[in-house]
């Protein structure tokens, strides 16, 4: 089993090298296919048998690796990681079949998609801060690549954007890691980068604040919070369908399962202390970037906006300090990776047939593509929080938690979720069923538009049955996902 | 008489004679066999480091050999082996083949060595000199080349003022403690504080930071890309040995130069990264990189700290392979007919040439600091360093600095890979010397950053 998880992590890169060799791309579009199928089997099976009664990490695998700095090869995961591997697994193979007919370049494409693939399922399983950092860092050159090779217009600059903020953020994160490894260093005279070593420690009030903070930098630019958002907009709208859906479906969950695995634990007295300051931060991104999500006119943009405003309910969730908050918060995650990412797939499926995302240019699409119309009216109710659907269990859980403690905030939160509702649907009824405002040429030629195929529909099914699941049935995942709240909050 | 002890010198000057006489006697047309034979000696000197048995004193004690100076000879004689084979095709191309080039480079590599096998002041300058003069030929090589000539004339004249600054400051030195061996010296004195401030500001000429870069791009910018390539990898991890070894030696009871090299290192690193976003050229731009990497190398200089120093020498030797690396694409790029190393030249070069494309894009990731590049762990061991010896500050001026800098090195891969081009430039060819120097680099530049025990191990137990 515990060679399982490493060959979910390093499989997708031998691939890429694989696919980078034969350079056959029929055969790459196949191989990524049957790999990543591969890859999402090998983590369904561990989702399978984690026993979610033991506490602690499973599927540990330790190597000593740079012994003079304290590095060791070291991964496992607990349940909040392995729900969100599996997702990312899912995701990925998603990704693979909808690119099926991917002309532009598929060989360096696939290959990039599958080195990030590595990364993304890297990150969730570290547990050695060095390692942790590698797969980080890992996943920056092929997702600055994807977006500059396969973007829309301003495909330069918004690459350039985002390296630009995630490096700033990654730097400080490294800071922070510098700090809390000398002082562990100079405390116990032992240089670990381990987890669980850091874990015993306890470290001083004034290094618990500053090492908050530089982790906390690190995080907050990839989740993204307000008001270190700017590059998510952008990059979404100029990625390539599956460039978004999986730096909203799993990249954003980095900076956030960051908080969860390392700010919480690690820096308890610190992170109680900046409460009110994360409070205010996760509520301005949930009601600011709502009402920025009202305003747009551009799809992918309003689902990016909305992204930011989902991620602020999951800060809030985390830092609710509560059991409740924390379990909905993590559920969020996972959730909000599903339908965001199932929007997206949306917005691109629409792409490919109109080559736009403009509201003004579309409409009453319902009346031409009516399956599609099903499976993305589906993936609105589930971004909605819509009951029966993953992430209304979560936002419930998480305003329970959160009203528990702050009643007020949880207020405010709430307003979020209700302006969520209108701009989906809004978005939804414009592009859609709004059929006025549509001149006759352009309903002539809807005409011949070809609704769903195989490649677009696997997705769809796969991602909405696994949020239908998550929310018609929720007891296993919340039993999963409290596995990590336990650890958290220990107990 | 312990012949032992300067075996890679003496091989190595062997080679230079041998090289001087081989080359009375060949036609132009052989000048890729000088090249390959001086590599055979250079590699040879090399080898003989192993049997080198240390610590041990020569000459009196003015030579001595310590692990840590073998290690640097070792790192200075790779480096110069690579730049060798790397350079015969583009000199050939160029035509502009001069026979006595190959025992140039050795002649410099060689002075680099007996600067760093001293612990006297005094044959330190000897060496120091007898690189810096050979370096000034080797910049101004293109004699009827403008911009040659004026950047090996910035070179000497602003080099010079190095040296004698250097050779100011160990007469001073000598008149406060009445000695120019590296030795511990107690007690305040301003002649002494002068001596060492001169003696630093002229190594941090040599390295070329801020304020001191004022040759720099112009001699980068002006010399043949292979010497270019020379210039800023070789001499510079000499320099680094050397100041650690002066910092260990001398300097360690002279607490006030710590300020010093704070102020260098800080105007070395902005200075550097902010100006470099002003060039048009690739290869001016790489050489204002290295004006920031001089500040970043620095900082690890502010303190006496084994893990800085040993994560500086690291850092310094990876960031030659990497420097190595792209000034070797550079060159091959320059041998087509025409290229200018203006940003406009780069566009769309993924199209026409995509592995040297994706190479250069591995160095430049590289020197940004992206792992799993050894470049890196440099950074990271600087860091840990900084913050060990309270010094966040520093640590947080050299963050934000990095950043700065990931802009510039991404304008180049932007122009290489996302623009497309509008001149095409035929796939230039690359000689069996290149690729491997492309080859052994860029290999290393990945697998320290995966697997440094090696390195490291070789540095820890000999600072």
């Amino acid at each position: 089993m515990e060679l399982l998880l490493n060959i979910a992590i390093f499989l997708p890169l031998v691939g890429a090298i694989v696919v980078a060799l034969v350079r056959n791309e029929q055969f790459a579009k196949v191989f990524s296919i049957v790999l990543s199928g591969i890859v999402a089997i090998i983590t369904l099976i561990l989702f399978l048998n984690f026993d979610f009664s033991k506490q602690g990490f499973q599927y540990e695998t330790y190597l000593p690796w740079i012994e003079p700095l304290g590095i060791g090869y070291h991964v496992g995961v607990d349940g909040m990681a392995i729900t969100l591997i599996l997702m990312t697994a899912i995701l990925f193979f998603a990704v693979f079949v909808w690119s099926w007919k991917i002309e532009d370049r598929p060989i360096p494409y696939i290959a990039l998609f599958l080195a990030l693939e590595t990364a993304c399922i890297g990150v969730f399983a570290a547990l050695d801060l060095f390692l942790f950092y590698l797969f980080w860092e890992g996943m920056l050159i092929p997702m600055y690549f994807i977006i500059g090779f396969w973007g829309h217009d301003r495909k330069v600059y918004a690459a350039n954007k985002f390296f630009i903020y995630t490096f700033f953020g990654s730097l400080f994160l490294l800071l922070g890691i510098a700090s809390i490894l000398v002082y562990g260093y100079l405390e116990t005279g032992k240089l670990s980068f381990d987890y669980f070593f850091h874990l015993q420690l306890e470290y001083p009030f004034w290094l618990q604040l500053l090492a908050f903070l530089l982790f906390g930098l690190g995080f907050a630019v990839k989740i993204p919070m307000w008001p270190f958002h700017t590059w998510l907009p952008d990059a979404h709208v100029e990625a390539p369908t599956a460039g978004s859906v999986i730096l909203a479906g799993v990249l954003l969950k980095m900076g956030t399962y960051g908080f969860v695995r390392f700010s919480l634990p690690l820096f308890p007295e610190a992170s109680k202390y900046f409460v009110p300051l994360i409070f205010t931060l996760s509520v301005i991104a949930v009601i600011y970037a709502a009402m920025m999500a009202i305003a747009q006119t551009h799809m992918k943009r309003l689902i990016a906006y909305s992204s930011i405003s989902h991620m602020g309910l999951v800060t809030l969730g985390t830092f609710a300090l509560n059991p409740d908050a924390l379990n909905g918060a993590i559920y969020l995650m996972i959730a909000h990776g599903l339908s965001s990412a199932a929007l997206f797939f949306g917005a691109g499926f629409i792409y490919d047939r109109i080559h736009s995302y403009h509201m003004d240019d579309l409409g009453g699409l319902a009346r031409y593509v009516p399956y599609f119309t099903f499976a993305f009216f589906l993936a609105v109710l589930a971004g909605i929080a819509f009951p029966g659907f993953a992430s209304f269990v979560s936002e419930f859980l998480i305003l329970l938690g959160t009203f528990k403690n702050h009643p007020i905030w949880a207020f405010v939160a709430g307003i979020g979720m209700v302006l969520g509702a209108a701009y989906s649907l809004y978005m939804f009824w414009k592009v859609m069923l709004e059929e006025d405002s549509i001149p006759e040429e352009r309903k002539e030629k809807w005409k011949k538009l070809k609704d769903i195929e195989l490649h677009h529909a696997i997705p769809f099914a796969l991602i909405i049955a696994m949020a239908l699941i998550m929310g018609v049935y929720p007891y296993p995942f919340v039993k999963i996902v409290e596995h990590t709240t336990k650890l958290v909050f220990g107990g | 008489m312990n012949w032992n002890a300067v075996l890679p010198e003496l091989i190595l000057g062997i080679g230079i004679l041998t090289l001087f006489l081989v080359e009375l006697f060949l036609a132009k047309k052989h000048y890729k066999f000088l090249s390959v034979l001086g590599f055979v000696f250079t590699f040879l000197s090399a080898y003989s480091i192993f049997f080198v048995n240390y610590p041990a004193k020569v000459f009196f004690d003015g030579f001595s050999i310590d692990g840590l100076s073998l290690v640097g000879k070792l790192f200075v004689l790779a480096l110069t082996g690579l730049v060798l084979l790397a350079s015969y095709d583009y000199f050939n191309k160029k035509d502009s083949v001069y026979n006595e080039l190959p025992y140039l480079y050795l002649i410099a590599t060689l002075g680099l060595m007996i600067m760093l096998s001293s612990e006297n002041l005094a044959i330190i300058f000897t060496g120091l000199e007898l690189a810096s003069i050979t370096m000034y030929i080797l910049t101004g090589l293109f004699r009827k080349d403008y911009l040659s000539k004026e950047g090996a004339f910035k070179y000497l004249v602003i080099g010079t003022t190095g040296t004698s600054m250097y050779a100011l400051g160990t007469g001073l030195i000598y008149a406060a403690s009445g000695s120019i061996t590296l030795s511990h010296y107690s007690g305040e004195n301003t002649l002494f504080a002068l001596g060492i401030v001169l003696i630093i500001s002229a190594l941090a000429l040599k390295v070329s930071a801020a304020p001191f870069h004022f040759w720099t791009p112009d001699a980068y910018e002006g010399a043949p890309t292979p010497t270019t390539a020379y210039l800023s990898t070789v001499p510079k991890v000499a320099f680094y040995f050397l100041f650690v070894k002066l910092l260990v030696g001398l300097m360690s009871s002279f607490q006030d130069w710590r300020y010093v090299v704070i102020v260098l290192a800080v105007l070395s690193m902005f200075y550097g990264n902010v100006v470099a976003y002003a060039q048009r050229s690739v290869k001016r731009l790489l050489a204002y990189s290295s004006i920031a990497h001089a500040g970043y190398f620095l900082t690890a200089l502010t303190a006496v700290d084994k893990d800085l120093f040993t994560a500086l020498l690291f850092y310094v030797f990876v960031y030659g392979l990497a420097n190595l690396g792209a000034f070797t694409i550079l060159s091959i790029l320059e041998k087509n007919e025409g290229w200018t190393h203006n940003f406009l030249d780069f566009k769309g070069l993924y199209q026409d040439s995509p592995l040297l494309a994706a190479l250069l894009a591995l160095f430049l990731f590289a020197l940004i600091g992206i792992p799993p590049a050894a470049i890196f762990l440099g950074k990271l061991g600087i860091f840990l360093g900084l913050v060990k010896t309270e010094q966040l500050v520093l640590g947080v001026l050299f963050a934000i600095a990095s950043l700065i800098s990931a802009g510039y090195y991404l304008k180049v891969i932007v122009y290489m890979f996302l623009y497309k081009g509008e001149r095409r430039f035929k796939r230039p060819e690359i000689s069996a010397g290149e690729a491997f120097t492309i080859l052994v680099t860029s290999f290393l530049v990945v697998l320290l950053g995966l697997f440094p025990q090696v390195v490291l191990n070789l540095l820890t137990s000999r600072i």
